[in-house]
């Protein structure tokens, strides 16, 4: 009897123990997802703007905005915390704190991305000069149209000119020929109806007063959005967490990867990704079909097997290192060396590039393709080749009719699970090819179209940077979480695909299979 | 009520073929014994001794043919592994080819008596013999025939002329008693004649088993067991 | 004399070599260094159905797949002596065995359909070989599903996938998909030990059928399956070829002790 109780005993402690454990990780996978799901989501949401106001006993005053999703109160009280701490030992000396949330305080963004905060003194326009938000939407409605106008000058008519004055130059015409002539005449003309436009423009002004008193003036040009963010409607907040989404994806980030969006980001990742996989998928699965198809039964093949499978463990920044090493030192020199030998001592390949950041990430995930196209392959029943190969089929043709149809989930998986893999990895592209910030996209419309030796920005390199050098704002560190929520997202869609085309395909070639 | 053993139902064409062919041979060789008979009869009416010559050359054959029957119910046996209704059929076949080769037998030995010596003058006693022999044609015929229906009525019936057989061999036996004690010098040969009458009533037990044998073939049971008996009154009502 | 059952048994030492389907002589092979066949020498008949019998591990699914050189695909593999299909030794280096395996057809123990339709499954071979007409395709198609007693169930599903079939089905459209070649010689492992009894008759039913144009080998486990499907049965106990004869007379008077110990199932 006492055997069997402890017998029972252990049993039961057996599976508290595995129970505990595995509740244990899903409390840190949920909470993970949790955490940056909320401090990510909090980027998008609109958030108050509060007045503070610290009186320090010496009669010193300072007042200045900040924005916060916190209540008035809420922002109080941590402040009276975060003093106490701060002034532990001279009690005398902590400030008052007062926080107001005063409705008629605005959120001004402009196009360069800098976001002014503050109350709006006038609004001016050649016209008039008002307080009168009402006439606003009319005011940007001129503006909107002369702005147009002034592009369509310049993109249909002073561009044209500005070409035929080049090329007329460069057909060495004498200068004072009357064609040359006319077309600098025109375009001194045109040039100043797009000066009066641009007066005109400036006309239109909004001048703000922020917390220190000072005046701040933006012309309503180059205003990009304006809001009260205390005094906003329920569609307001949603219209405005809509647009501040879209931006974040289709913008570039400004103002020091402080606002603005993610765009190329997410571009240059989505890039390097596909031409890895480009690289990746046929290599690897040629090697797995040799390693399961081809290779001897013998030693040599397992001593490869066993380095692919250390090779999936070796870090990720050696990797880099290489990539550094061989693709663009030795590889990229000696192409620079070999083919592009004008633009030397300069270089064009012999730099960090997205052609060497593909190759490299390539490289490290090509143990995985291997490892998950074999296993795949060795799913596919012997019973199958042989019946291929009764029915007069050659290895080749039973590989491609039968074996590689039959395998495709298995090397699809494979696949995917290195896309989701070198969309997350930082380290070693800091060291090929990914920047913080790259001036322009890898494709662009200039020949060749796609520039592999361009340096490129990458999601997780992006957050990398911005949470190592952003630590104390809490607006853009919330902006690192939303690239953190965004790349997480990713890769769980690249998963959630990946399972969901293995079943389908699972479905359609192995059923009732053994 | 079961449905009769059909032959042509099997998944295997060849093994319904086979079922066929070796019913067919039994049927067969019933039919080259009946005809002995016949011939046997023929000659002992006629008087021909070469015809009863040849009835009992003759019986070489159906020996072969009793050996090659029982060959092809080995061979299916061991091929085909038949079952149930199969089994008993060929279980069956083999019996009743044994049974017809003894009916063969005996028809020889009558044949060969009346071939080579005379038999005694004696109208009645030779009548008597034909009339048996008649009777047993005819049973014989009811039998291969219930048989090739695996009629378990018609066996019956078949099964009780051998009563009325039973009866003429009785009264044969006391006309050729008396007989033998008016001419005793004859002794030997109406010996033979004995043995012939005694022959013929052989055969008709003969076919009386055959008859056992489609009973069995039919109703998995054998004619004396109890329960048959209301079965039988049943059938013959 | 008198007969009362036709039968045309050609005993085995009859055989000539033009009646030979298939004509092994002396041939050795050996699998993973181990001597698995030894010195057969064994004349098929053509258009016969013959049985390979004896235990497992005696060499006869080794024997049945070194008439295709299935054994070629196992890499450590040797083999000695000659296998003549028609006027063409097997072995000889200059055969092709892809094409040598669209003339001599092989089914396997267990149904092995491809994943794709019913249609695609049977013209395998043929689009291997380079057919590529639609007409001549669905008349390869519709015959070998017709051969193989398969058409009338699956005519209004041919583009369905074959892995839907149960077991009977999908073991005769493998012998529907070895057909569509139009082989010369159908090789059977085992082809209804995965089924249940009724099916596995309708499959002998259709292999007799099979044998009015083509030579059959079949190798089976089921000693009551080879005694009924066959015209001819050989026994093989370790690598040898201990008795070949009419299964007749194979399976009511063997010629050897051993064969009737084996088939009476005195085996020690």
């Amino acid at each position: 009897m006492v055997n069997q109780d402890y017998f029972k005993f252990k049993q039961s402690m057996v599976e508290a123990i595995s129970i505990l454990c595995m509740a244990i990780l899903f409390i840190f996978l949920f909470a993970m997802v949790v955490f940056i799901g909320l401090q990510g989501a909090r980027y998008f949401l609109p958030s108050a703007v509060h007045s503070v106001t610290l009186s320090y006993p010496q009669s010193l005053q300072e007042e200045y905005y900040e924005i916060s999703y916190l209540s008035a109160e809420e922002l109080a009280q941590e402040y009276q915390t975060r003093f106490q701490k701060q002034f532990r030992f001279e009690n005398a000396n902590i400030p008052q704190v007062s926080v107001r949330t005063e409705a008629d305080v605005v959120h001004l963004k402009t196009h360069l991305g800098e976001s002014i905060l503050g109350k709006v003194r006038t609004l001016t326009s050649p016209e008039s000069n008002t307080l009168n938000l009402e006439n606003l939407d009319d005011l940007l409605a001129t503006t909107e149209l002369l702005k147009s106008e002034l592009g369509e000058v310049q993109s249909t008519i002073l561009q044209p000119l500005h070409q035929d004055i080049a090329t007329l130059l460069q057909q060495d015409v004498a200068k004072d020929s009357p064609a040359l002539q006319e077309k600098y005449q025109q375009f001194s003309r045109w040039q100043t109806y797009s000066n009066s436009i641009d007066q005109q423009l400036a006309a239109y002004t909004i001048e703000l007063v922020d917390s220190h008193g000072n005046l701040r003036q933006v012309p309503l040009a180059s205003m990009e959005s304006i809001i009260f963010p205390n005094d906003l409607g329920f569609f307001d907040g949603i219209y405005i967490t809509f647009s501040k989404m879209m931006a974040f994806l289709a913008q570039t980030p400004k103002q020091g990867a402080t606002s603005g969006g993610v765009f190329p980001a997410i571009f240059g990742t989505v890039l390097m990704v596909l031409l890895m996989t480009l690289v990746v998928a046929p290599f690897g699965i040629i090697a797995a079909i040799y390693l399961h198809e081809y290779a001897p039964d013998n030693k040599t093949t397992a001593l490869i097997r066993i380095g692919i499978s250390n090779m999936a463990a070796v870090p990720s920044v050696v990797y880099g290192v290489f990539g550094l090493g061989f693709f663009v030192y030795t590889l990229g020199g000696s192409l620079d060396t070999l083919l592009f030998d004008d633009n030397l001592p300069s270089p064009t390949f012999g730099t960090p590039g997205l052609l060497w950041a593909s190759l490299t990430m390539g490289l490290l995930t090509l143990p995985v393709v291997i490892v998950s196209a074999e296993e795949g392959l060795r799913r596919i029943p012997q019973g199958l080749r042989e019946g291929s190969y009764a029915l007069g089929a050659t290895k080749l043709e039973t590989i491609q009719k039968v074996v590689l149809p039959m395998a495709s989930p298995g090397l699809l998986t494979g696949i995917i699970l290195a896309i989701a893999r070198a969309a997350g990895e930082v380290a070693p592209l800091i060291l090929v090819g990914a920047v913080k910030f790259a001036p322009n996209l890898p494709v662009d419309g200039e020949f060749p179209f796609l520039h592999l030796e361009r340096q490129f920005m990458h999601l997780g390199v992006f957050i990398y940077d911005g949470a190592f050098h952003n630590q104390l704002d809490s607006q853009t560190s919330s902006m690192m979480f939303a690239s953190c929520m965004l790349l997480l997202v990713i890769v769980f869609l690249l998963n959630i695909t990946a399972v969901i085309v293995r079943k389908r395909l699972r479905d359609k070639y192995e059923r009732n299979q053994k | 009520m079961r449905k009769p053993l059909q032959l042509d139902t099997h998944i295997s064409a060849k093994y319904n073929q086979e079922l066929e062919t070796l019913k067919h041979s039994v049927l067969t060789m019933g039919g080259v014994i009946e005809q002995q008979i016949v011939n046997t009869l023929v000659s002992i009416e006629e008087k021909i001794p070469n015809l009863a010559e040849r009835v009992s050359l003759n019986d070489t054959k159906v020996d072969a043919m009793e050996f090659q029957v029982e060959q092809e119910c080995m061979r299916i046996i061991a091929k085909r592994n038949p079952t149930a209704g199969d089994l008993r059929l060929v279980m069956t076949v083999a019996k009743t080819s044994t049974d017809l080769e003894r009916i063969g037998d005996e028809v020889a030995r009558v044949a060969r008596l009346i071939s080579s010596e005379q038999m005694p003058e004696s109208e009645m006693v030779r009548a008597g013999i034909i009339d048996i022999g008649n009777r047993l044609v005819h049973m014989m015929r009811s039998t291969l025939d219930a048989f090739a229906r695996q009629d378990d009525k018609a066996a019956i019936l078949a099964h009780q002329q051998d009563n009325e057989i039973d009866k003429m061999y009785k009264k044969l036996l006391e006309q050729t008693a008396s007989e033998i004690q008016s001419n005793p010098e004859d002794i030997n040969r109406w010996l033979d004649v004995l043995w012939s009458v005694r022959a013929f009533e052989r055969i008709g037990d003969r076919c009386k088993n055959i008859c056992e044998y489609v009973i069995y073939l039919t109703h998995g049971k054998n004619l004396k067991n109890a329960s048959m008996k209301k079965t039988i009154k049943k059938l013959l009502k | 004399m008198f007969k009362l059952f036709e039968r045309k048994i050609l005993s085995v030492d009859e055989i000539s070599r033009a009646q030979a389907g298939i004509d092994v002589r002396d041939l050795n092979v050996w699998l993973s260094n181990k001597k698995v066949l030894n010195n057969i020498s064994i004349r098929i008949p053509k258009n016969r159905i013959t049985a390979l019998i004896g235990q497992s591990g005696c060499g006869k699914t080794t024997l049945l797949n070194s008439f295709n050189r299935m054994n070629d695909l196992n890499k450590k593999h040797r083999c000695q002596g000659e296998v003549w299909i028609g006027d063409r030794n097997v072995y000889d280096k200059k055969e092709q065995t892809a094409n040598l395996r669209t003339q001599v057809g092989m089914v396997f123990q267990t149904p092995n359909p491809f994943p794709m339709s019913i249609y695609e499954n049977v013209c395998f071979g043929l689009r291997i070989q380079g057919q590529k007409s639609r007409r001549v395709l669905d008349d390869a198609v519709e015959n070998a599903l017709k051969q193989a007693a398969l058409w009338n169930e699956v005519r209004d599903r041919l583009f369905d996938s074959a892995l839907l079939l149960s077991g009977g089905q999908q073991q005769r459209l493998m012998i529907a998909r070895a057909l569509a070649l139009a082989p010369e010689i159908l090789l059977l492992d085992e082809p209804t030990s995965a089924l249940d009894p009724l099916t596995t008759l309708y499959i002998e039913e259709l292999i007799s059928e099979l044998a009015k144009h083509c030579t059959i080998v079949i190798v089976t486990h089921n000693m009551q399956q080879a005694a009924r499907v066959s015209d001819y049965a050989a026994f093989m106990h370790q690598g040898e070829l201990i008795e070949f004869s009419d299964s007749d007379s194979l399976f009511t008077m063997p010629a050897k002790q051993q064969t009737e110990d084996y088939i009476t199932g005195r085996y020690g």
